[in-house]
């Protein structure tokens, strides 16, 4: 009993810190233009398929097959992220933020059929991050990929709040994202930490993908739901909010896993969005509030 | 005779002059994206494969047509294709819902669907359209369970099913062929299509003390959950459903991870040993580079059964129609014969994986479930 | 509003267009893309009006459309009723869950209003899913179509001549349906949006702060919009489910609800027309592209984007740069007859807390009718803080305000317009795409009002100008002529004369002078104090929240706290 909920707590936990790679990307984009990049999901499910075609390249039996994928997929990834930012939100820039939206969904419509068409429908299992086994602690059996797939998604996050907080590069996105206007009267090119901002989204996508795709395969289909999930997070965590989005993310996870555990999948979708909506119901900005001055 | 009477009355009828090397129309309305373009891509292979060799003295003509994901593009679809293409019979999805739709519309046409889908209730409608090449749910479920209950002795199953038609037609009638043999399932789990972890629902089929699993799954969500139960050492016998013999499902698998995991369909055409089924696997791994699986193989033999119908004359959609209603067709998978209503497969087969590798191996057949012969 | 415009014109034409295309193409395939571009037409119509006018991202027209389509299948099918019954149900069940949802929606914030609307719609395709009587998965099939064969009409006998019968298919007989649906849902829209309301939804939308100072409220907008657009969702949903034949889980699914808002994008926010043109160009798309095969999707989503970076503000938007709208009618100007008397303005210990920071602290002063007072400060002494809160746009923490003797406090700031208070910004708020008299008309009574308020600023002129046009002085000027046009009994204005050239400083003290004569309570808060100092009757003077000084111009300007605090000594010189 202790053991399947630890196994649980690990699971949830697991598919928290992926989710909230998810959700990190998606929120720096809304940071950075205040628009919506509808095509994040499919960006995931990209870096999914990146990553399997990536290892395959690779000889068999590495020991820390995904580890070396990484980088790899983080590489592509940031290049798709340009072009996600040259082709759907640079012509856009002065329109309404609802055009870069459908502009986004266009380009998700493309990823998504462009996959489809290109390698075919199939699911694909991706590459482990590190060979499979269990640890044992406390007289509690781990899945060590499920651990290796924490710790990868950690050191990313905490990698992301270091280049933000700590950097001047991160100053500078950060003050350009807060108001472009004085960004660009005080000498910020807004228009590379917005490329840049696309570009480092987009390598988290494909992180996710890649973290995705060995615990739970990667679909060509998989980007509507992924993109549903980043969207709930960032709202729930307060619109803006990066660390309020990685919370939403973990929330869900939690409704996945241990709420799904304890009352069956349907019931645990269902009481996910009624509490989203009694959430709403008291504390009309979202559960941690909204970053003040930001619209989108 | 009495089935042969309608083709007698309709050849009688029909205007002589169409020539044996007039070409005749068909129409491939199938899924090719979204949630079920896996089994939609068997399934033009199969009909494509078909239509590219008719029988000597028949030439096709054939066009492809996405049904997407909802009822109201396959309807689209099919008055496309009834306008523009004039087929003599439609290649049909096998989304249950989408054919639920596009069955009436057939029906005042007077075309017939070959499809491979197991919604049991599309063959009720008193529709005469309807051409089912794979076991409807209510074979293959009965051969699910009594594999399960019969052979494996196993009295206390939980069953995982999906949120989709397949999945809720598929419980339905395993929950029922379940009661016939007196067993109750002591878990019946809703999971949606976009669910990644699937450890809350084996947690839950522990718990309730279930000694097997039996699945009614979609293809990732099939191989996610034998991954997951070996990952959390479920060790519970798992009997699948058709999802399960698909050869991209157990490619998500490692060989070991599928020991001791059986499934039902309605052939196995890249494990059949079969000869003129082993070549009609190799024609398609050349043509598609990909295994086939039984789905491919049901379209490719109910498109077969087409051409031998044209190649007997029957030149219009009315004929081939009566044509497919009144004779029996020898296929690659099976022996096809209509049950009255248009369900033409009667026979499953139950599949199992010995760990070695990941081709299944056909463990026991369950002919003429239905009682038609 | 009901003059024929050019670009009607240009509409006119497209659905001749339409219409031949279709007659000719003619057969069942035409007649059901044609349909299907109606029913979507109709869906996105509606959706023009919650997203395009009340500006509230919501992601529940799908499930509208959805609970349309439920509920004249289960009525059709499962109780027997006929169509039209079930059609009317269609409208009417949406419509009524859009009201009940519309008031605690609308009071969320743009994207929190996206999230609950997303949840709603998500419950909804869980419940159709997975409950017993909406047919789970597979839905509900045999939904009857609206007619099952043709309809034949005559043969008339006029006189002697005999009109031979005129037999309509069904197809037809659906297509003709369904735009009549079309037609009803603009007309529809086209009511509920007639007249100075445009102007009004707009500026609730574009300008929510000016709005509420201006005293617009958006609470019956949003409750009748949001019914509409339900009803209309579900109308299209009804209409869908009986020229498919079968209602499944996928009408309440997440891509009706995208392909309403691209169609509502492209074809040009908040225009009902525009949801007609973009049905008509995203709706028929997929089906240009079928010999793709596998790829059409991929065809579909280029020439998505290329319209979107083509057209960002829709075809709408598009046709507007070629055929801009019609400047209103300019009215004769009339001074209001119903003349409204000053009203004093008193604050009593006013006290406003951020968090730590007491941004108004214990603030007192009154600006009896007929007087001029400004109000001076460094940077966050606490000046435009003290004029939210008498606007009603902050809410205070302790104090009262009285104008004319009633108290403000605990009234929403759409109730003090009534009570005769209008305030200027500093940084003025417009809705966009309307015209300058548009713009002043807003919470006049009527345009003539307007027109007066309007010359009193000096835009006369300008009536017939589109805002967009304006330069920042005469937007500011606009800001003053749209609270002038409430006929207001007190006046607030937000550093008025900041951004003007001395000629235009000099008009705007003259203006400001001559409605204190005119009897209205006037509260300036300006930092020039070559402006300021001669137009005021008293000076109160803010520093941290407080008041450190009021009184006469001279006496204020030669306070020691004030010169330390604020003017430094170069002023006293």
């Amino acid at each position: 009993m202790i053991e399947a909920a630890a196994q649980l707590a690990v699971n949830a936990v697991a598919l928290g810190a992926v989710y909230a790679l998810v959700a990190l990307g998606f929120v720096l984009v809304i940071g950075a233009v205040g628009a919506v990049n509808f095509a994040h999901g499919e960006l995931v499910m990209l870096g999914g398929m990146v990553a399997v075609g990536v290892a395959s390249l690779l000889p068999a039996d590495l020991p820390v097959p995904g580890l070396l994928v990484l980088p790899a997929v983080l590489a592509v990834m940031a290049v798709a992220g340009l072009f996600v930012a040259g082709v759907a939100y640079a012509p856009l820039r002065r329109a309404p933020p609802t055009s870069v939206f459908i502009a986004t969904i266009a380009l998700g419509l493309i990823i998504q059929h462009g996959v489809t068409a290109g390698i075919g429908p199939e699911p694909r299992l991706g590459p482990p991050m590190i060979d499979s086994g269990t640890w044992h602690f406390a007289g509690i059996g781990l899945a060590r990929q499920q651990l290796a797939t924490i710790a990868t998604a950690v050191a990313l996050i905490v990698g992301v709040h270091i280049l933000l907080q700590r950097t001047r590069f991160g100053r500078r996105l950060r003050a350009a994202a807060q108001d472009s206007e004085m960004a660009r009267a005080i000498g910020i090119r807004v228009n590379v930490t917005v490329a840049v901002s696309f570009a480092l989204a987009a390598a988290l996508a494909g992180a996710a993908g890649l973290l995705l795709s060995n615990q739970y395969l990667v679909t060509p289909t998989d980007g509507a739901m992924l993109m549903l999930k980043a969207y709930v997070a960032t709202v729930i965590g307060g619109w803006g909010r990066i660390w309020g989005a990685a919370l939403g993310a973990f929330a869900i996870a939690v409704f996945e896993t241990l709420v799904a555990a304890w009352t069956s999948y349907l019931v645990a979708e269902a009481l996910l969005y009624v509490g989203v909506l009694a959430v709403l119901a008291f504390r009309p900005k979202g559960l941690f509030g909204e970053v003040e001055g930001r619209r989108a | 005779m009495r089935r042969l009477l309608p083709i007698l009355l309709l050849t009688a009828v029909l205007p002589v002059s169409a020539g044996a090397a007039d070409p005749v129309a068909v129409s491939v309305l199938v899924p090719i994206t979204g949630f079920l373009a896996l089994e939609g891509t068997a399934q033009r292979n199969g009909a494509v494969l078909a239509l590219d060799n008719p029988p000597a003295g028949v030439t096709v003509t054939y066009q492809i047509a996405d049904t997407a994901t909802s009822p109201e593009v396959a309807v689209t679809a099919l008055q496309r294709a009834l306008e523009r293409e004039k087929p003599v019979a439609i290649a049909a999805p096998i989304f249950g819902t989408q054919m639920l739709a596009m069955a009436p519309i057939a029906n005042r046409a007077g075309v017939p669907l070959i499809t491979v889908s197991g919604t049991a209730k599309l063959t009720e409608l008193g529709h005469d359209v309807v051409f089912r090449f794979f076991p409807t749910d209510a074979v293959v479920k009965v051969a699910q369970a009594r594999y399960a209950v019969q052979e494996l002795k196993l009295s206390k199953p939980a069953i995982l099913y999906q949120t989709t038609s397949y999945g809720q037609s598929g419980h339905e009638h395993l929950v029922r062929a379940l009661g016939e043999l007196g067993v109750k399932p002591v878990l019946e789990e809703a999971i949606d299509p976009g669910i990644k972890d699937l450890v809350p629902a084996l947690e839950r089929a522990r718990a309730a003390g279930a000694d097997s699993l039996l699945l009614q799954l979609h293809s990732g969500p099939t191989a996610l959950t034998v991954r997951q139960a070996h990952g959390i050492g479920l060790g519970l016998p798992i009997v699948a459903g058709s999802a399960m013999h698909q050869p991209t499902t157990a490619a998500l698998v490692e060989a070991a991870q599928l020991k001791g995991v059986c499934a039902e369909t309605a052939s196995s055409p890249m494990s059949d040993p079969r000869p003129d089924v082993a070549t009609f696997a190799d024609a398609y791994r050349k043509r598609f580079n990909a295994e086939p699986d039984a789905f491919a193989l049901g379209q490719y033999d109910g498109m077969r059964m087409v051409l031998a119908a044209v190649a007997d004359g029957a030149r219009t959609p009315q004929a081939v129609k009566a044509w497919l209603a009144s004779y029996r067709h020898d296929g690659l998978a099976m022996s096809y014969v209509s049950d009255g209503t248009g369900n033409m497969a009667h026979d499953a087969v139950i599949v199992c994986y010995d760990g070695s590798g990941r081709g299944p191996i056909i463990m026991k057949r369950y002919d003429a479930v239905d009682g038609v012969k | 509003m009901t003059r024929f415009d050019r670009r009607d014109g240009v509409y006119l034409a497209a659905a001749a267009l339409g219409i031949g295309g279709v007659v000719i193409a003619g057969d069942a395939y035409a007649l059901r893309i044609a349909s299907l571009v109606g029913i979507y037409a109709i869906a996105a119509i509606g959706y023009q009006l919650v997203f395009g006018r009340l500006g509230l991202l919501s992601l529940a027209q799908g499930a509208f459309f959805g609970l349309g389509a439920y509920a004249s299948a289960l009525l059709t099918v499962s109780a027997g009723l006929p169509v039209p019954v079930g059609l009317a149900a269609a409208v009417v069940v949406p419509a009524l869950a859009a009201a009940v949802i519309a008031l605690p929606i609308a009071r969320l914030e743009s994207h929190y209003v996206a999230l609950a609307t997303l949840g709603l719609a998500q419950l909804a395709l869980l419940a159709a899913t997975n409950l017993e009587f909406t047919g789970g998965a597979n839905g509900i099939y045999g939904v009857p179509p609206i007619v099952t064969n043709s309809i034949t009409i005559g043969p008339l006998d006029v006189g002697s001549v005999t009109i031979a019968a005129l037999v309509v298919p069904g197809g037809w007989v659906t297509l003709i349906s369904v735009w009549f649906g079309v037609l009803a849902a603009l007309l529809v829209a086209r009511a509920v949006t007639r007249g100075d309301r445009s102007a009004v939804l707009a500026t609730l939308d574009n300008a929510p702060h000016a709005a509420a100072a201006l005293g617009l409220n958006g609470t019956t907008a949003r409750l009748v919009l949001f019914a509409v657009a339900g009803g209309l969702g579900g109308l299209a949903g009804g209409l869908q489910a009986h020229g498919l034949g079968v209602v499944s889980p996928a009408v309440v699914g997440f891509e009706v609800m995208v392909t309403i808002l691209a169609i509502a994008v492209i074809g040009g926010r908040g225009s009902p027309v525009g949801a007609v043109l973009g049905a008509a160009l995203l709706i028929p798309l997929p089906e240009v592209f079928r010999f793709l095969e596998g790829s059409y999707l991929i065809a579909y989503g280029v020439v998505l984007l290329a319209a979107i970076i083509l057209m960002p503000r829709g075809l709408d938007g598009w046709l507007r740069d070629w055929f801009p709208r019609r400047a209103p009618a300019v009215p004769a100007p009339r001074q209001s007859t119903s003349k409204r008397p000053g009203k004093p303005l008193v604050v009593q210990g006013l006290v406003k807390r951020f968090g730590g920071l007491t941004a108004v602290d214990g603030v007192s002063f009154s600006v009896p009718a007929g007087t001029v007072v400004g109000l001076i400060g460094a940077n966050g002494s606490g000046k435009t803080t003290t004029l939210n809160l008498i606007s009603g746009l902050e809410r205070p923490d302790a104090g009262q305000i009285r104008l004319g003797g009633e108290p403000l406090f605990e009234r929403p700031a759409h109730h003090r317009r009534e009570l005769g208070l209008a305030r200027s910004f500093q940084h003025p708020e417009f809705p966009t795409g309307l015209f300058v008299l548009e713009v002043a008309a807003v919470a006049a009574k009527d345009r003539a009002v307007a027109m007066a308020a309007l010359g009193r600023v000096g835009l006369a002129d300008r009536a017939t100008s589109l805002v967009s046009a304006l330069g920042a002085a005469e937007l500011r000027r606009l800001d003053l002529a749209r609270a002038l046009a409430a006929e207001p009994g007190a006046l607030i204005l937000d550093e008025p004369a900041a951004g003007l050239t001395a000629e235009e400083r000099a008009a705007l003290a003259v203006l400001l002078r001559d409605l204190a004569t005119a009897g209205l309570a006037v509260l300036v808060v300006d930092h020039g104090m070559d402006f300021l100092l001669p137009l005021s009757d008293r000076i109160v003077c803010l520093e941290a929240g407080k008041v450190i000084a009021s009184g006469p111009p001279e006496t204020v300007r030669q306070n020691p706290a004030v010169i330390a605090a604020y003017l430094g000594s170069g002023a006293a010189a």
